[in-house]
């Protein structure tokens, strides 16, 4: 298990490496080798959480699981986009982020004296998990915009032109795509989470005081704004990248406060 | 040099002719079968093409006696144009043999080009080459350098990055758009002012999907724009109506002052509620106030701008040259080589049936002159001479078999030259190109190449 974890990682790596080196101006060849060396990747790590399954570690089964499940659905989610959109220049952020996540989920241990879940708290943990993920391509697709905007913006045509990427109007709306197709997938991530704990008795007292209970509410109405104001007041460019970013750093902090707690 | 496969090149370019003289040499279009099918008949070319374009006149001939068809083709050329001999020769260039086919390879990849790396001549030289095909006067050899010449270029560009960004201005005004929109179908293109500078832009974009819509300060005169672009007009008093409805702008007046203020632009943007407004400025002085680019959602590229990534992108296309030199050369080397190779089995067999033919003849021209002899002696004469022959066949046979040097004149052309052989059928490349292949490639960059200049619209206003 160790070696076929450790050639996942290896393989993630290697596909980081090519995008990275894609954005900094190597040849579009090693975009599409980092493309082949992601597919690879993806393969694995789908291989790996069905055997894991078969083991009873199930995707939310415990939050390390969950999380390289996020890195799974991110790469996968990526690698079918990039088929259809010019989106190398966005793999040098996206890969990495997989690559982190699933470190991270595989070099913790799973908690030993993790609650026993109910079908609720199965429920809770499967959606937010995607939620998160489709969340996560929409900020890197944010961040993509955002530099993009940024070189235009200052003239620097020079570093856009031939990079052939996808083109501002393109990014926004996909990433608006991912933001209403995640957001009520995380709404009902919210509200089985809401359910879940207060059936467990946290609801009340100092125990619903967590930050990472606010901070969850936080990022769902940070995606509902940003929801309404496409809609309604015809937010796109850069103030709803802005808003993705800020609704995805509020689900990561929600993340990192949920795993170490469990985790310590 | 070496002397292998009887090609040989002689023209003008625009490096070393000026278009006074090119316009002169020039055929036209519709007589160029004719020129060609006359130009075979000369004496001495056993196959002819001819390579027209606004910036060279090539003939591609192959002959056995190239001194002899130099002259015949030069002064065939001169007469066509009516010009002295002399005053051609300082502008004609020569090459031949392996020299020759390195310039028909350099020229299809572009990069013997006035524009390093433009699309349209590897386009030219299929043309060229069809012609030919269809005149009846490309051969073997002139065929075989052609579809290489198409491979090569083909290696070039998908090897190099010396067709890839654009050097004109008009086509880097469309990429940047690209960047923003990322196609133009059904884009609203508002042009702003009825000068010619935009026109190349413009229908770039027509011709990509966009919908254009003019506006000028003068009505008659933007009726007249329009009319040349078969397009609608706006009212130049509701510009900012005009500019909440598109979404590239192209904007050349001769106006001294801008004519598009941040207050105008940021009321337009508006009434389009955040959606991305490009404009570009190829007017001097500048039509749009510069500070429009602080404005969310607002992006202005001006002529200096634009003419600054064409620049770096010249600039780039030199770097890539060097590398598409080297795979040329590279090229160059393995079709000498194959061609070589492909002649040394019709060579050794011509040879052979040259001096057996000969030994025979001799012999049987001895025993004739023989009546006394008996049945038996004629058979042992016969049997002699051909048996020196063969011993004398042995070693060359195997020379020729074996020489894969590369310096000097190889001995398959040693041979045929000593032995005066004519080895031409032996030609044919199994990994010929199917024709017309590239055509979808061919002309989607139709920017490139013609750059408009604005020095002259800034002299002109």
């Amino acid at each position: 298990m160790a070696t076929f974890t450790a050639l996942q990682i290896g393989v993630y790596a290697i596909a980081s490496v090519l995008y990275l080196g894609y954005l900094l101006g190597f040849r579009e060849r090693s975009a599409q080798l980092g493309r082949l060396a992601l597919a690879l990747g993806v393969l694995l790590h789908f291989a790996d959480i069905g055997a894991r399954c078969l083991h009873g570690q199930n995707p939310i089964s415990s939050t390390p699981e969950a999380m390289g499940f996020v890195g799974f659905l991110i790469a996968a989610g990526f690698l079918s986009a990039s088929f259809r959109y010019r989106l190398a220049a966005a793999g040098a952020f996206a890969v990495p982020a997989v690559l982190a996540l699933l470190v991270l989920a595989r070099v913790v241990p799973a908690e030993p004296g993790a609650p026993a879940m109910d079908t609720l708290g199965r429920t809770h943990i499967f959606l937010a998990t995607v939620g998160v993920a489709v969340f996560t391509l929409a900020a890197v697709l944010a961040v993509l915009y955002l530099i993009e905007d940024r070189q235009l913006k200052r003239k620097q045509f020079g570093q856009l032109i031939g990079r052939a990427g996808a083109s501002l109007e393109t990014l926004d709306r996909l990433a608006a795509r991912c933001v209403s197709f995640g957001f009520p997938i995380f709404t009902f991530a919210v509200l089985t989470g809401a359910i879940w704990i207060a059936r467990l008795g946290l609801l009340w007292g100092a125990a619903a005081m967590r930050p990472e209970y606010l901070l969850a509410l936080a990022t769902w109405a940070a995606f509902g704004v940003l929801l309404v104001a496409r809609v309604g007041a015809g937010w796109q460019g850069r103030r709803a990248a802005w808003l993705t970013l800020g609704g995805f750093g509020g689900a990561m902090l929600v993340l990192v406060l949920y795993f170490l707690r469990h985790a310590a | 040099m070496q002397s292998l496969t009887d090609v040989i090149v002689l023209g003008v370019s625009h490096r070393t002719a000026p278009v006074a003289v090119r316009e002169k040499l020039n055929v036209a279009e519709d007589q160029i079968e004719l020129t060609l099918r006359r130009a075979v008949t000369l004496p001495g070319i056993r196959e002819v093409a001819l390579l027209c374009t606004c910036n060279r006149v090539e003939i591609y001939a192959v002959a056995a006696d190239r001194e002899a068809a130099l002259r015949v083709l030069g002064a065939d050329l001169a007469l066509r144009a009516s010009v002295a001999a002399a005053e051609l020769e300082p502008h004609l260039y020569v090459r031949s043999d392996a020299e020759a086919v390195h310039h028909l390879f350099r020229v299809a990849s572009s990069l013997d080009s006035l524009v390093v790396g433009e699309p349209q001549i590897l386009g030219q030289v299929k043309t060229t080459h069809d012609q030919a095909l269809r005149a009846g006067t490309a051969g073997a050899i002139l065929n075989l350098c052609f579809s290489r010449a198409f491979r090569v270029a083909r290696r070039v560009r998908r090897e190099t990055a010396i067709a890839r960004n654009p050097v004109s201005v008009s086509s880097v005004a469309i990429e940047l758009a690209r960047q923003v929109f990322g196609g133009f179908d059904g884009r609203r293109v508002l042009i702003v002012g009825a000068g010619k500078m935009s026109d190349l832009a413009a229908r770039a974009l027509q011709g990509q999907g966009a919908a254009l819509i003019v506006t000028n300060r003068t009505a008659a005169r933007a009726d007249e724009l329009a009319a040349r672009m078969g397009c609608g007009t706006h009212p130049w008093g509701d510009l900012v109506g005009a500019l909440a409805a598109a979404d590239i702008v192209l904007a050349s007046t001769g106006a001294q002052e801008p004519v598009l203020t941040r207050a105008l632009v940021a009321k337009a943007q508006k009434l389009r509620r955040g959606r991305p407004l490009f404009l570009l400025d190829i007017a001097v002085p500048r039509d749009v106030e510069p500070s429009c680019a602080e404005l969310e959602g607002i992006y202005l590229a001006d002529i200096d701008d634009l003419q600054k990534v064409a620049a770096s992108h010249r600039d780039g296309r030199r770097g890539e040259a060097e590398q598409a030199e080297s795979i040329v050369e590279q090229e160059l080397g393995r079709f000498i080589e194959s061609f070589r190779g492909r002649q040394v089995g019709p060579t050794v067999s011509a040879l052979r049936a040259r001096v057996l033919s000969l030994a025979k003849a001799e012999a049987e021209k001895l025993v004739a002159g023989m009546p006394h002899l008996a049945e038996r002696d004629r058979r042992a004469i016969l049997d002699f001479a051909d048996s020196v022959a063969k011993k004398l066949l042995h070693a060359p046979q195997m020379a020729l078999k074996k020489d894969t040097s590369g310096d000097g004149i190889p001995l398959v052309t040693a041979v045929q030259r000593l032995f005066d052989l004519t080895v031409v059928e032996a030609v044919e490349d199994p990994g010929a190109d199917t024709p017309g292949g590239e055509r979808a490639e061919v002309g989607t960059t139709v920017l490139d190449g013609s750059v408009p200049s604005p020095q002259k619209k800034a002299s002109g206003s």
